[in-house]
This record gives C-alpha cells, structure tokens and sequence, in this order.
C-alpha cells in the first residue's frame, strides 16, 4: 500500500549508509528544503486556481478555460507573466526593508510547515511543543506584513498594514482559545499525540457541541488572521487599492501572493489536524470493522482531503459575505468571538475533567 | 568546529549585530526591525538549547508581542521618514561609559565563574512539568508570583479601559 | 437576563442569516448546469442575444430600396449627446409642390450610448436598434455612418 512513511525511512536509510552522517543530514536538510519549496510551488498553483474556479462556479460564471486542458495552465501562465515583469521600488521607499518584507512573510509561512504532520510519522520535525510553535511562528508574519506597509512610503499602504496588523494581533486570541480547547481534551501540544487521540474519532465528534462551537471559531479567526474576505479590510480594493501590497510589483508581490495562499493552506491543515484527526482515517469508537475498512484509504490522502475541504470551506466564506466595518470587525471579535470561546474553553475543561467526552 | 558551534557563532553574530544596528540606526522604525532580529536571534539560541518551550514563548512574547507594539507606537507617533536627531557629544561618552562599565562587570562575572562541563544529554522540559510548576504552592512553586502577575495585568486592562471609557455626556 | 437572552438570538439571527446566504452561493455551485456566460467567441454562430439588447441604430430598408423616414429630425432632437445629424432636402411633389424629404441621416456610432430615446420619439418608425455588437474598426471615422441607401427613398403612404 502506499505510504509516505515508508519512502521516507527508505531514504533516510538510504543516505545514512552511502554518506557520513554529517552529508547525510546535509543531504536530509536539502531535500527537505526542496520538498517545501515545491510543495509551496505548487500550492500556489492549485489554489489560486481552485480559488477562480470555486469563484466562478458560484457567481455562474465558468471561470478561467482558455489555456491549457480546460484553463488549468492559467496559474502558470500567470506566474510566468509575474516572473518577467520589472519589481519597482518606489521613490523614497525604505529599500532594504522593501526588499526583507516579502521574505519575512515568506520564511515565517515556511516555518509554519515544519510541524504539521502530512501522514502517520511523515513530518519535518516532530516538536514536543507544536500548537505553541505555531502560533509563535504565526506572529511573525505580521512583522512583514508592517514591514511592507511603511518601507513602501504609501498611505494606502501604511493603513493597510496597520489594519492587518490589529485584526492579526486580536483575532489571534479567539484561535488560540479554540486551539487550546483542543489541547485540553487531549492533553498535549505534540501534534503527533493530538493525531494519536484521535484514533476512535475526531474531536469535532467526540467532544460535542462545544468542539464544535471552538471549531466555528477557530475556522472563522483563521479566515480573519490570514486577512481573507469577509475580513479583507488589510486590502480593501475600494478604500486602499491593495493595502499593504500595493507598490509591490513582479516577484516580490508574487512572494506575498503566494505566502497568503500558502498560509490558507497551513491553517487549514492545523485546523485539519485538531479538530478532524489529520491524517487519521474516519473512525468511529469500537467499530474495528469499519475503522480496518477505512484504513486502507491512505493518511496523506484524508489528510489532503481534509485540509482542502477546510478551504473550500473559506472559499465559500469569500465569495458569499461582505466585507465587515472596522468597528463590525472589532465587536464581532470582542463582544462575540472571545466571551463565548472563553465560556466555551471553561465548558470543554469541564468536560475534560469529569471525562463525558468519548 | 562541529555543526553546533557554528551554528552558535551564527546566532550570536546575529544577536550582537542586531543589538548594535538597533541602537545605532538613524531611522526609528529599523532600530525596531533590527531589534526584532536580535530577539529572534535569542529564541534561536533557545532553539540550540533544545529549550522549545521558552524559544517558543520568546517569539510570542517579545516579536508577536511587544516588536508589534512597538512598531505600532511607532506608526502612530512618529514622523514615518524623518531621521532621528544626533545625539550631543556629552551623552554619546556617557552611554559609551555606561556600556562599557556593563560590559566589563558581565565579562568579569564570566571569566571568574567556573563552568563545568557537564556531557549528558540536554534534558528536554515538558509542558506538564512547566504547568504543574507554575500552578503549584509547595517548594519551587511559582503560584504566587503568577497569581501576582495576573492580579498586575488585570489592573493595567481596568487601566486601559478606565482611559478609553467615554464620559456621560461627552459622547 | 434580558441583556443574554438578546445576545444569545443576536447570534443565533446572524449565524442563521450566513447559512442562508451560503446556501444560496452552495446551490449556485453544484448547479453550475445553469451558467449564463456565453463563451463567445466559440459560440458565434449559435449565440443568442437577449431580445432587448441594443447593438446600433439601423434604418431598415424594404426590397424596392424604400425607408419610412420623412426627416422630421424628431430623433435629432431627441438625442442627448449629438449622435445624430440630419441633412434635409426639398423634393417636389407630383402636384408641383415643395416638400422636405430625407437627404442623408448621418449616424456617429462612436458617440451613440444606445439610450434608445431617438426610437421613441420617431413618429414613423423608421429606425430600429439592431443587435450587431462588433463595431471595432481600425480608423475612427469609419464610426460615422450613413443609415440610408444610395438612392433611396421614403415609403409610398408614409407621413
């Protein structure tokens, strides 16, 4: 059966005997890096095309369908049109740190990939601390995003920034309320053990309404912290052009293009992994029939399914709401989204203690 | 020189170059970049110690945390573009002085102290350990100076919003 | 209680109010079946124009190379931005008098927002909006155009 388990033991093995073990690590760190840099490639590729058809489908529109087999070379297409076009720097732009931003967001979606597990001991580095990593490492993209926003020497973009900056920093909160929640249930920050405690069913079924509440939450502070419709205030076209990426032209602004999309991906996936058991197959309880049945599906492909459900699900977000007002924004966050987390968190601890989850 | 002390070197010229940029630096805003590299720098150095937990807290505290904080204030006080004023003769010496006295008080408390190497392995702290410390009253434990932390950020929320509040009738 | 019981159906309305618009964009999605974009320019020969789409002012012609238009120049004066222009003659009737008939209707295309005011205000019917929409050409004054034919004239009957 196949197994990304197996090919990787089988390559590790496999350098550790032909070189010594520094180039063998050398050699790991390389493919690694390589493996991530083209899964971000093509990530970019199929979402920015998943996302024009899903836009497409529900407008009634057909979407892009002229180059390639039914429009699907369009995103290469595009990309390569980035790739040859000239990257401005603004007069009286901060050069140096005009050209750092893209990278910070960049490097800080990277990092993001190294603990999520993509199937059953096929991770980069299986961190004791997982969720707490990823909500450092997801800090720090705000860093570029204000980067961005003043070396540009632009008001739009300042505004912008300074926007998806607050909306990052507050709805940080009710995410990691919700992901808390999952952490209590499970009693660990390892996304492996997280996985492992899921074996007889996710945490969106056994923990009941309230893993479901904290799951609403965590999917709709995740739309709002990767800066996506209904909370695209950041780069409201009809008020600030483009936010914080308007003067960037060419590469750099395929960079920031391609590190929203990639960081859709990542929530996704984390959001996958807490409440919907990542790679773990659908079980139920003690149906060991069933659950044997299931295990022939492989892990990477419910993971990917999951993960790509989850986005349809933000998709669907964007192209049905409006944009939120500033103040919509800040009361839905405050008013709504932390009180009921925060009852919800005592709830699910509630739970947790006494053991009435499953 | 094996892999960790190059990495260490590596680290630590970040810290040191990111410090000295951020107090040198003409333009407010990449005094705070800069700073936001040294403080990444010590995270990493966390990172090398196989100390993830702090590491991790490192980066939510102080880059997620009080860089952004900073670089707000920034936005909101200062005159984006303009250079900072050169600093008088007289305090330029002082601030050298200042530094150079912690410098040597710090070197001095290195070279006399006796490290000792001690050859296990780096011991890994879990977070359950790290919370049932933190929440604990007996010996080691830290409830108290945690319940006092929290009582202090309670005062400076009831603070802010004590500032924020509108007046009756002054709406 | 009164402050939670409002808030619980505040939320409860907004949550309801979500699912209905998603539902509305989810029945979209998975009847794509219903697309209305027309991939022109595939589908040239067999596309159909909504029967109210407004292409260009034409003046129809019948076979004997006769128009209904008597140059009343209603539609001139109907039109808000100078469309068009209207050159008059005077042609003498069988019974020897003078009277004012069409010369050349001169119709700017390029100025033309297809508003469809000089359709109704022509007291004769004499011209129509057509549906053509391909109108680029290479030279601008190619956009001037001439509705009535070479030697043509007005309708047997028509006033």
């Amino acid at each position: 059966m196949f197994s990304l388990e197996k090919i990787s033991i089988g390559v590790q093995t496999a350098l550790n005997n032909s070189l010594p073990a520094f180039w063998a690590l050398m050699a790991q760190f390389a493919i690694v890096g390589v493996l991530v840099i083209s899964l971000f490639a093509v990530l970019g590729l199929v979402l920015v095309f998943m996302e024009r058809k899903v836009s497409a489908y529900m407008q009634i529109r057909l979407g892009p369908n002229r180059v390639g087999y039914k429009g699907t070379a369009q995103t290469l297409a595009d990309t390569l049109k980035l790739l040859v076009k000239e990257g401005l720097i603004p007069d009286g732009a901060d050069k140096f740190l005009f050209r750092l931003a893209p990278y910070v967001v960049m490097i800080s979606a990277m990092l993001l990939m190294a603990p999520i597990p993509f199937s059953r001991n096929f991770q980069i580095w299986d961190i004791n601390i997982g969720v707490l990593y990823i909500s450092a490492i997801s800090s720090m993209a705000v860093i570029g995003i204000l980067m961005a926003g003043w070396s540009s020497n632009n008001k739009y973009s300042l505004l912008g920034a300074m926007r998806s900056g607050a909306q990052i920093v507050s709805y940080e909160l009710s995410a990691g309320l919700s992901v808390l929640s999952i952490v209590i249930l499970s009693g660990s920050l390892q996304l492996s053990e997280i996985i492992q405690s899921q074996e007889n069913g996710w945490w969106l079924f056994k923990g009941h309404i309230p893993a479901v509440i904290a799951f609403v939450i965590f999917i709709i502070a995740v739309t709002a912290e990767t800066n996506r419709a209904p909370f695209d205030l950041a780069e409201a076209e009809s008020e600030l052009t483009a936010g914080f990426h308007t003067e960037y032209s060419g590469m750099r602004f395929a960079l920031f293009f391609l590190a929203e999309y990639a960081n859709i991906f990542i929530v996704c996936a984390i959001g996958a992994t807490l409440f919907l058991g990542g790679w773990m197959p659908f079980h139920v309880g003690s149906w060991s029939a069933f659950n044997q049945i299931m295990d022939y599906i492989p892990g990477s492909i419910w993971f990917f399914g999951k993960t790509f459900l989850l986005i349809f699900v933000i998709m669907w977000f964007r192209w049905t709401f409006p944009r939120l007002r500033i103040d919509q924004l800040l009361n839905l966050e405050w008013k709504y989204l932390l009180p009921i987390g925060l009852i919800n968190l005592l709830l699910i601890t509630v739970m947790a203690i006494l053991g009435w989850h499953f | 020189m094996n892999m960790e002390s190059i990495v260490f070197y590596m680290l630590a010229f970040l810290v040191l170059s990111g410090g000295i940029m951020a107090v040198t630096a003409r333009k407010i805003f990449r005094s705070a970049i800069y700073l936001l590299f040294s403080l990444v720098g010590i995270a990493g150095l966390y990172f090398l110690l196989a100390y993830e937990f702090l590491a991790a807290v490192q980066v939510v505290v102080y880059v997620g945390g009080i860089v952004v904080l900073i670089i707000f204030s920034i936005f909101l006080t200062q005159a984006a573009d303009s250079d900072l004023p050169k600093a008088l003769r007289g305090r330029k010496v002082f601030s050298f002085l200042a530094t150079a006295a912690g410098f040597a008080l710090v070197l001095t408390q290195i070279l006399r102290h006796n490290f000792i190497p001690s050859g296990s392995e780096p011991v890994s702290t879990n977070v359950t350990e790290i919370g049932l410390r933190m929440l604990s009253t007996g010996e080691g434990g830290y409830a108290l100076p945690f319940e006092v932390v929290s009582v202090l950020l309670l005062a400076a929320m009831i603070g802010c919003i004590v500032i924020a509040i509108k007046k009756p009738g002054n709406s | 209680m009164g402050f939670l019981k409002n808030y619980i159906k505040t939320v409860y309305e907004a949550v309801s109010s979500l699912l209905k618009g998603m539902k509305r964009t989810g029945y979209y999605f998975t009847h794509h079946k219903e697309i209305i974009t027309q991939s022109y320019p595939d589908n040239k020969d067999t596309m159909i124009l909504p029967e109210r789409f407004r292409g260009e002012v034409v003046m129809p012609h019948t076979d004997s190379n006769e128009h209904r238009c008597t140059g009343c120049t209603a539609c001139e004066l109907a039109c808000p931005n100078g469309t068009i222009k209207i050159i008059t003659k005077f042609e003498m009737t069988p019974e020897g008098k003078k009277k004012k008939a069409l010369d050349t209707f001169v119709y700017h295309l390029e100025l033309c927002t297809m508003c469809n005011l000089c359709i109704e205000a022509c007291p004769t019917n004499a011209i129509k909006m057509a549906q053509n929409f391909e109108h680029s050409v290479y030279d601008r004054s190619q956009l001037t155009k001439t509705l009535n034919k070479e030697g043509s004239k007005l309708m047997e009957g028509v006033e």
